[in-house]
């Protein structure tokens, strides 16, 4: 049952990101066609003078950034879908912390919420499903997103201990009451578990570390 | 032109592009980059016609063209949005809205309703006298 359930959230994951990464991008199309839309009048109108020379150098500069932020935003889309191919491979945490919070900043934005990433580098590669991993820090972030008043943020956090990869996921602000879903932690628990993970609440907030134990060739 | 029209949206470089391609077609074109901005623009200098974005940070906007409607029921609103079924509207336009446009934008498409909105609203101040 717990199994059917996992599935069901997964699928409900995977439909979120897509639906984020789709809106996202639709926005950078539109600055896009504005910005070359706006080029295309100044020269169709016969405004190119001077100063508008200098507009458009800086709408130029504004399509360089626009194509850069949607590049990396596919790219993220791209490691996210290759996580879903390969069910078992090797990955590095931060990247896929970094896909994912990439690809949910815009969701946390809408609420006001920002995400501070803080990532301890050297971390090795682990070997598993990156894509369960992702939905397991998800379900955290999503839960602290909706407990969250705006102007809060939410802190993702990598490090490594002597036998441990860790994740923190902290919650910062002010928060709203609301129900917790039943039996939502211990779906969660299940799924860390086929992991080979355990996950700790280490702050009265509800700041929670999943630990991921070291590859034995880093340990 | 003297179509005062509002851009609502958090995409600053989006707004401010459109706005400038308005002008340049004698419309008369203000931006916002959130709700409360655009609420208290709204209510010093009120538009015929504003743009919104319901998908902004903070204040959502149904509560937007709620507040805008109370202000004032002649303001005309469109709305931008990048896909209908996310807002609910893809069955049909909810009261109080005048249209809504997909993003991006038409400017063609998007001037003609812009066109049609000015003509309602100016329909109806005429009618409440």
């Amino acid at each position: 049952m717990i199994d059917i359930d996992l599935r069901t959230s997964e699928l409900n994951f995977i439909g979120k990101v897509l639906c984020v990464f789709t809106h996202q991008v639709n926005n950078q199309l539109a600055i896009l066609k504005e910005s070359v839309g706006l080029i295309g009048d100044l020269i169709e109108m016969g405004k190119v003078s001077r100063k508008d020379l200098e507009g458009i150098m800086s709408l130029i500069e504004s399509i360089r950034n626009q194509i850069s932020k949607t590049a990396y935003f596919c790219n993220s889309l791209n490691s996210f879908g290759h996580g879903m191919v390969e069910t078992s491979a090797s990955f590095a945490v931060n990247k896929i912390i970094d896909d994912l919070v990439c690809l949910l900043d815009k969701l946390a934005a809408q609420k006001r919420i920002t995400f501070k990433k803080e990532f301890k580098e050297g971390i090795p590669l682990i070997h598993g499903n990156p894509l369960k991993l992702q939905f397991l820090v998800f379900y955290f972030i999503e839960k602290n997103l909706t407990r969250l008043e705006k102007n809060s943020s939410i802190i993702i956090k990598t490090s490594r201990s002597e036998d441990t990869i860790n994740i923190d996921v902290i919650p910062k602000g002010i928060f709203v009451q609301v129900e917790d879903g039943a039996g939502g932690d211990t779906a969660y628990q299940f799924l860390a578990n086929n992991l080979g993970a355990s996950i700790s609440v280490d702050t009265p907030e509800g700041g929670i570390t999943i630990r991921l134990p070291l590859p034995s060739s880093a340990a | 032109m003297d179509t005062n029209v509002l851009i609502v949206d958090d995409e600053v470089e989006f707004a401010s592009a459109l706005a400038e391609r308005l002008l340049l077609r004698k419309y008369r074109a203000k931006t916002a980059y959130n709700a409360e901005d655009a609420i208290s623009l709204i209510k010093s200098v009120p538009p015929d016609v504003v743009l919104l974005d319901l998908r902004m940070p903070g204040l959502g906007g149904f509560e937007v063209l709620r507040t805008i409607k109370e202000f004032d029921p002649s303001i005309e609103v469109i709305l931008l949005t990048g896909h209908p079924k996310e807002e609910g509207i893809d069955e049909g336009i909810p009261t109080g809205l005048f249209d809504y446009i997909m993003k991006p934008v038409e400017i063609a498409e998007l001037t003609s309703k812009i066109d049609s909105a000015y003509e309602k609203r100016n329909r109806n101040k005429d009618t409440r006298g």
